[in-house]
């Protein structure tokens, strides 16, 4: 009887990626900040081709580096084109496949049931509100996140009082993780993040010219098999952009001064 | 961050092991004493509480350390006003630490104090010793090779404690970065591979040290039993 249990466990455990793996698989490493909408729109892509798409969420440079070191990417999504230039000269990528998908914007979040108030401005007193507690923000170093809000606080003037107040996650949604659970007081995310997560709440919008345009790229890796390359084509496709739009994505630049 | 001494991390994370392991020392003792001698009704779902962070993936003791002992968690809430912080302090590395090390402390409490003979302890008793000064004088002392030995192990998990800390107090260069969250955050950044190799270089012999010490206090421990 035992034997017989065993037997079929070992059987399930060796076919089940068989199951899995009808149709062609597509292996994506795009940014965690994509993590809501892009599920929305593999689930579409998968009812309507019968292709299956597995993502890996992380911190943009953490998909580079694993690229760099041989990892089977398909299709890489940056959240800033920094990384996509990395993969793109490691020789990895198909440097013409390369392409601008959505933008974002960069907001200051606290936790929902904080009472801080704060405006977005030259000097605002970022480091006053913060007490003795820490920012969370993305590793201000190499995560697209955290690159951009050291602009930004760079810009307004008040990079230098609190760079050493910092709790660095290893990805935007590590350093929203914080905030959510209330260990950090502030943050600073993607509106998207903000929005996909209910127990923060945006205080405030960095203006756009406080930091470099937050725009995600699409690039194809050199082993792209066909069902990757159609996949591409989707999510950039005005089909896709209503899903984008949805989440929160900024599909048209010109649209974004409207909200 | 520009990389901070590899002696600071070494030295950040000697610090939290340290503390990890003499703080919770005292409850594992206590804990592998009453797995060893007593019965109790509830005593296996008590087991598997303790052993529950040897089996939990570390993510998610990490997230419950973040809800509770955060500044608006239910336990951190009534600790901040009394000046006790966890949340992004090495305080927070050393407590994730002894809790993911913890279950491996008490099994080696626990099997040391259940090979010591229940007759010697009887005899104190007869003797005229009351229970507290019979632990003391008897039991501890006969099952203190394999206390060690537990606080040892632990030792050695908490250098290589990552999961858990990383989620629950980030990474912060001299504050959180202990030696593996460091090699951590070092592989993320290009440039920084000659880094990254001595800091595994480190982590290396760290551990090398912790298991050949506690060989030889097991030899040792034998060869007096």
């Amino acid at each position: 009887m035992r034997e017989r249990l065993a037997r079929l466990l070992a059987a399930f455990i060796l076919f089940l990626p068989a199951v899995a793996s009808a149709g062609h698989t597509v292996t994506v490493f795009a940014a965690s900040s994509m993590k809501e909408a892009l599920d929305d729109l593999a689930r579409q892509f998968e009812t309507a081709t019968g292709h299956r798409i597995f993502v890996s969420y992380l911190g943009s440079n953490a998909h580079a580096r694993q690229i760099e070191a041989g990892a089977p990417a398909e299709v890489f999504i940056s959240a800033d084109a920094d990384w996509i230039d990395y993969v793109v000269a490691q020789g990895r990528a198909v440097p013409d496949s390369r392409r601008e998908l959505v933008r974002n914007e960069l907001v200051l979040v606290a936790p929902a049931r904080s009472d801080v108030a704060l405006s977005i401005a030259p000097g605002f007193p970022l480091k006053a509100a913060l007490a003795d507690k820490r920012l969370a923000i993305a590793n201000p170093d190499v995560v697209p996140a955290g690159k951009y809000a050291k602009a930004a606080l760079q810009s307004l003037g008040v990079w230098e009082g609190v760079k050493d107040r910092l709790a660095p996650g290893e990805s935007v949604r590590a350093a929203l993780a914080f905030v959510a659970a209330g260990a950090a007081p502030l943050g600073i995310v993607y509106r998207t993040d903000a929005l996909a997560e209910r127990s923060v709440k945006i205080l405030g919008k960095f203006p756009p010219r406080s930091h470099p345009p937050i725009v995600y790229s699409l690039v194809l890796m050199k082993r792209a098999n066909q069902a990757a390359r159609v996949f591409a084509e989707f999510v950039a496709s005005p089909k896709a952009q209503a899903t984008w739009w949805k989440h929160g994505f900024i599909t048209d630049p010109e649209r974004a001064s409207d909200r | 961050m520009p990389p901070i001494g590899e002696l600071d991390v070494v030295l950040l994370s000697l610090k939290v092991a340290f503390w990890a392991v003499a703080a919770s020392l005292p409850a594992a003792i206590a804990t592998g004493f009453v797995l060893a001698r007593k019965d109790f009704p509830g005593k296996t779902l008590f087991d598997a509480a303790v052993h529950l962070p040897l089996v939990l993936p570390p993510v998610v003791v990490g997230f419950a350390l973040l809800g509770l002992f955060g500044p608006q968690g239910p336990i951190g809430r009534w600790l901040e006003p009394l000046g006790i912080v966890f949340a992004f302090r090495w305080t927070g590395a050393a407590l994730a630490s002894a809790i993911m090390a913890f279950p491996l402390m008490v099994r080696a409490v626990r099997l040391a104090i259940e090979s010591v003979d229940t007759r010697l302890e009887s005899a104190g008793r007869t003797l005229g010793a009351n229970r507290a000064r019979v632990f003391i004088t008897v039991t501890l002392p006969l099952a203190w090779p394999g206390v060690v030995t537990g606080a040892i192990l632990a030792f050695a998990r908490s250098l290589g404690e990552f999961g858990a800390t990383i989620t629950f107090v980030s990474s912060i260069p001299g504050e959180t970065q202990t030696l593996p969250l460091a090699i951590y955050t070092f592989t993320q950044v290009p440039g920084q591979d000659a880094h990254v190799m001595r800091l595994c270089v480190l982590a290396v012999l760290l551990s090398l040290a912790a298991l050949a010490a506690s060989e030889w206090l097991m030899r040792r421990g034998a060869a007096r039993g």
